[in-house]
C-alpha cells in the first residue's frame, strides 16, 4: 500500500517538475520577444482583400508592397522589411481573426491597417494586447484615437471630426446651401454612416440650415419611398453610405424622379467606378495621380501593379514608409535587435517632411495626422476632378 | 395632402410588394404541400438573379447591349424561371426527399444548411461583390425614360411597369393552374391531405416535384423583376428579400395563394408609407409590427383558415 503511495508521489513530483521546467524553457510571449533586425522585419497588412470592396483593399495592399519593395531595394536600408498578408473582407469578426494571427506571430513588429473603423473597433484590443503598434491609412472614426488605444493605434488620413465641418462647410460657402434651405442627410445603419451623419448634421444646423435626417438599411436597394420626400427646399442630399454602389442607385433612382439636389458622398463611396452618378464626394487622402511631384512615383507603381489605383491606396504607402524608417530606428537603439515595444515607440515617433500625399506626416499624441484635412472631388461625367 | 409623395410611396410599395409576392407564393405552396418552411428559397431567387445578370453579359453588359431590351427580357425570364425551377427541384430531390417523414425539425434545419449551401456557393463562384443589372444604361434608359404619367407630376417607368404587370400575369396564370388543371388540383389534394392524396391515386412525389418547380420558378422570376427594378445583386440578397417574403406569407396566411399576394402588397406598402410619412429609420420595426398585429388579431394570418384538428 505504502509501495503503491510512494510510486503515485513520485510520479507526481516528476510530472510537477517536467511541467516547471517546460515552462521556463518556453519561448518569451510574442508581445515581449525581440527579434534579430538581420532578417526581414515582418510588418502585418490587414486589407480586405477579397470580398465587396475587394478593389480597395487590393490598391492599399499593392501600394504597401510597392513601398516595401522600393525600401528593401534601397541599398542605403540597412533593415528590410516584408509584408505578411491578413485578409478581414472588411468585416470586424475577420479582422479579430486576422488579429489574433498577427498577435501570435511573435516574428511580427507592427500592422497596418486594419482599413475600417468597425474592424479597428473589434481588432484593436487584440492588437493592444499583443504590444502591436496598428495604424490605419483609411479608419476615419473620432473616437479611435485619444482612448483605450492610445500609444498603439495611430493613422495617417485626417478623422470624420474634420471630414464634417470640412463638408458641411464647402456645401454652404460653395454649393450655395442657405439658412432656411434643407440637406438630407441620409445614413445607412452602420456606424461609420451614422457616426459621420452625426458630425455634418450639428455642423449644417450650426449654420442654419434645415436638416433632414433619414436612415435606411445598407442593404436596401429601392430608395424610391425616400427618394420621395426630397422637395424643392432640399438643396442637397449627403450620402455617408460605406458601399458606393448604394450612393449610386439612390443617385440613379433620384434621377428617375427627376430629383435635382446635388448628391454628397462621403469617403465610403469614393469609388470611380461604382458611384459616377452624383454630384460630389469627399475624401480623406488626395488623389494622388493628379500630383506632378508624384508622377514619376505613380508611373513606377501602375509598371509594378497595372490597372490602375485610387486615393486608398497611397496612404498605406506612407504608413510603410513610416514603418522603415521605424524599423531602423528601432534596430539601431537595439543593437540589432528589434520588439514590439521598440517598434511602437518609435513609430510613434517617426515623420516625413515630403509625402505622395502632399503634405508632411506626423503624428500628435493621440495618434491622428497632424495638420490633416479633407479633399473634395465633383463627379463630371463620371470622372472626378479634385476641388478643394 | 401632398399627393406627389402619396403617388410616389405607392408606386414604390406596389412594385416591391410584387416582387415579395412572388417569392411569398412559392414559400406557401412549399408550406401548403410538405408544412416544410423552405428557408433556401430567397436564395433560389438569389440565384434567378444571377442567372438574367449573367444574360445581361453575354448580350454584351448593360451599356452595349447587343439585342434589343423587349428580347433580352422574355429570355432572362424564361431562363432566370427554369434555372430556379430545376434548381428548387434539384434541392428537393437531394435535400428534402429523404427527411419527408422525419420530425419537422430536420427538414427545416437542413433548409437553413442548403441556403448557407447556395450563399457560399455564389460566393465562391461568382464572388463577394455587388453586381448591377444596371437597367438605367439598356438602349439609352428606355426602360426608366419612358412610362405613364400619373397624376400629381408621378412618374412610372416602363421598368415599373414591367415588374408589376409581370407579376400580376403569373399570379393569374398560377391561380388558373391551381384550379382548372389536373395537377393544379392534385397539388390542392395533396395540401388538404397528402396521405389521403396518395390513397386515391394522387402521384405525391409529381405533385411535390411540381410544386417545388413551379414555386422556384417565380423567385427565380422575382430574383430578375429584382434586378430590373432595384439593380443590385449580390451572394446575400437572398436571405432579407426572402425574410420579408416569409413575413408576407405568413401575414397574408402560410399555405394560401391569395394570401401570400395579399401579404407581399401589405409589406410592400407599410415599407414604402413607413419610410414617407413615419420614419425611414423605423420601416423594418413598423414592418414586424404590422406582422404583429395581424398575429394577435387574426393568427392564421388575413387570409389564411385556422386549422381545426379533431380529437
Amino acid at each position: 500500500m505504502f509501495r503503491r503511495i510512494g510510486l503515485v508521489a513520485i510520479v507526481a513530483v516528476g510530472a510537477t517538475l517536467a511541467i516547471v521546467a517546460a515552462a521556463a524553457a518556453r519561448p518569451a510571449s510574442p508581445a515581449t520577444a525581440t527579434v534579430s533586425c538581420s532578417k526581414p522585419v515582418q510588418i502585418g497588412m490587414m486589407a480586405p482583400i477579397t470580398g465587396p470592396v475587394s478593389s480597395i483593399g487590393d490598391d492599399q495592399l499593392h501600394w504597401a508592397l510597392f513601398a516595401v519593395s522600393q525600401w528593401n531595394a534601397n541599398k542605403a536600408n540597412k533593415v528590410k522589411l516584408k509584408i505578411v498578408q491578413g485578409d478581414t473582407q472588411l468585416q470586424a469578426s475577420l479582422a479579430s481573426t486576422v488579429a489574433q494571427s498577427f498577435a501570435s506571430n511573435s516574428s511580427l513588429m507592427g500592422v497596418i491597417g486594419p482599413a475600417g473603423s468597425d474592424e479597428v473597433q473589434a481588432a484593436g484590443p487584440i492588437l493592444k494586447k499583443a504590444g502591436l503598434a496598428f495604424a490605419s491609412g483609411s479608419a476615419t472614426r473620432v473616437s479611435l484615437t485619444g482612448g483605450a488605444f492610445g500609444g498603439y493605434f495611430f493613422r495617417d488620413v485626417p478623422n470624420d471630426g474634420v471630414q464634417g465641418p470640412t463638408d458641411a462647410n464647402y456645401m454652404t460657402s460653395t454649393l450655395g446651401v442657405k439658412s432656411g434651405d434643407t440637406v438630407m442627410i441620409v445614413d445607412d445603419q452602420e456606424s461609420y454612416s451614422t457616426g459621420l451623419a452625426d458630425i455634418v448634421g450639428p455642423a449644417l444646423t450650426a449654420k442654419g440650415v434645415t436638416v433632414d435626417r433619414e436612415s435606411i438599411s445598407q442593404k436596401a436597394t429601392d430608395f424610391s419611398a425616400l427618394i420621395a420626400k426630397i422637395t424643392s427646399s432640399v438643396k442637397v442630399v449627403f450620402l455617408p453610405f460605406q458601399v458606393a454602389s448604394e450612393a449610386q442607385l439612390f443617385a440613379q433612382q433620384a434621377q428617375v424622379q427627376g430629383k435635382n439636389a446635388a448628391i454628397f458622398g462621403s469617403d465610403g463611396t469614393f469609388d470611380s467606378k461604382n458611384f459616377t452618378a452624383g454630384n460630389y464626394v469627399s475624401f480623406f487622402a488626395p488623389d494622388v495621380t493628379t500630383i506632378a511631384a508624384d508622377a514619376a512615383t505613380v508611373a513606377a507603381f501602375n509598371k509594378k501593379f497595372p490597372g490602375g489605383t485610387s486615393p486608398f491606396g497611397a496612404p498605406n504607402y506612407v504608413l510603410a514608409q513610416l514603418y522603415g524608417q521605424a524599423a531602423t530606428k528601432a534596430c539601431t537603439a537595439g543593437k540589432g535587435k528589434i520588439s514590439r515595444a521598440s517598434m511602437r515607440k518609435a513609430f510613434a515617433k517617426a515623420s516625413l517632411s515630403k509625402t505622395i500625399l502632399g503634405t508632411p506626416i506626423k503624428f500628435s499624441a493621440t495618434g491622428d495626422l497632424s495638420g490633416a484635412k479633407f479633399h473634395i472631388f465633383k463627379i463630371v461625367n463620371g470622372k472626378y476632378q479634385t476641388v478643394q | 395632402m401632398n399627393w406627389n409623395l402619396f403617388l410616389t410611396e405607392l408606386v414604390s410599395g406596389v412594385t416591391h410588394g410584387s416582387v415579395y409576392a412572388l417569392i411569398a407564393l412559392g414559400y406557401s405552396m412549399v408550406y401548403g404541400v410538405l408544412k416544410l418552411l423552405n428557408f433556401a428559397h430567397g436564395d433560389i431567387y438569389m440565384v434567378g438573379s444571377y442567372i438574367g445578370f449573367g444574360l445581361i453579359t453575354v448580350f454584351g453588359g448593360a451599356q452595349t447591349l447587343s439585342t434589343s431590351v423587349w428580347v433580352l427580357l422574355p429570355l432572362m425570364f424564361i431562363c432566370a424561371m427554369l434555372g430556379g425551377g430545376l434548381l428548387g427541384v434539384l434541392i428537393e430531390r437531394f435535400a428534402y426527399r429523404r427527411l419527408r417523414n422525419a420530425p419537422r425539425i430536420a427538414p427545416l434545419i437542413t433548409a437553413l444548411g442548403v441556403s448557407f449551401f447556395l450563399e457560399n456557393a455564389a460566393l465562391l463562384v461568382l464572388g463577394a461583390q455587388y453586381q448591377s443589372y444596371n437597367s438605367f444604361s439598356w438602349k439609352g434608359g428606355e426602360l426608366w425614360r419612358e412610362g405613364l404619367m400619373l397624376p400629381a407630376g408621378v412618374h412610372l417607368a416602363v421598368a415599373q411597369i414591367v415588374v408589376v404587370v409581370g407579376a400580376v400575369v403569373l399570379m393569374v396564370f398560377l391561380t388558373l393552374f391551381v384550379q382548372r388543371t389536373q395537377l393544379g388540383k392534385a397539388m390542392r389534394a395533396t395540401s388538404f391531405d397528402r396521405e389521403a392524396a396518395a390513397m386515391m391515386g394522387i402521384d405525391v412525389d409529381r405533385v411535390i416535384v411540381a410544386t417545388f418547380f413551379i414555386g422556384s420558378a417565380l423567385a427565380g422570376a422575382a430574383g430578375v423583376f429584382n434586378g430590373l427594378a432595384y439593380q443590385q445583386v449580390w451572394p446575400y440578397m437572398g436571405f432579407q428579400a426572402g425574410l420579408y417574403a416569409f413575413i408576407a406569407a405568413v401575414v397574408g396566411g402560410i399555405g394560401n395563394l391569395p394570401g401570400a399576394v395579399v401579404g407581399g402588397l401589405v409589406i410592400g406598402l407599410a415599407q414604402s408609407l413607413s419610410i414617407g410619412y413615419i420614419s425611414s429609420t423605423f420601416s423594418d420595426a413598423i414592418v414586424f409590427a404590422v406582422l404583429i398585429a395581424v398575429m394577435i388579431v387574426r393568427p392564421s394570418g388575413l387570409l389564411g383558415r385556422a386549422a381545426v384538428q379533431k380529437v
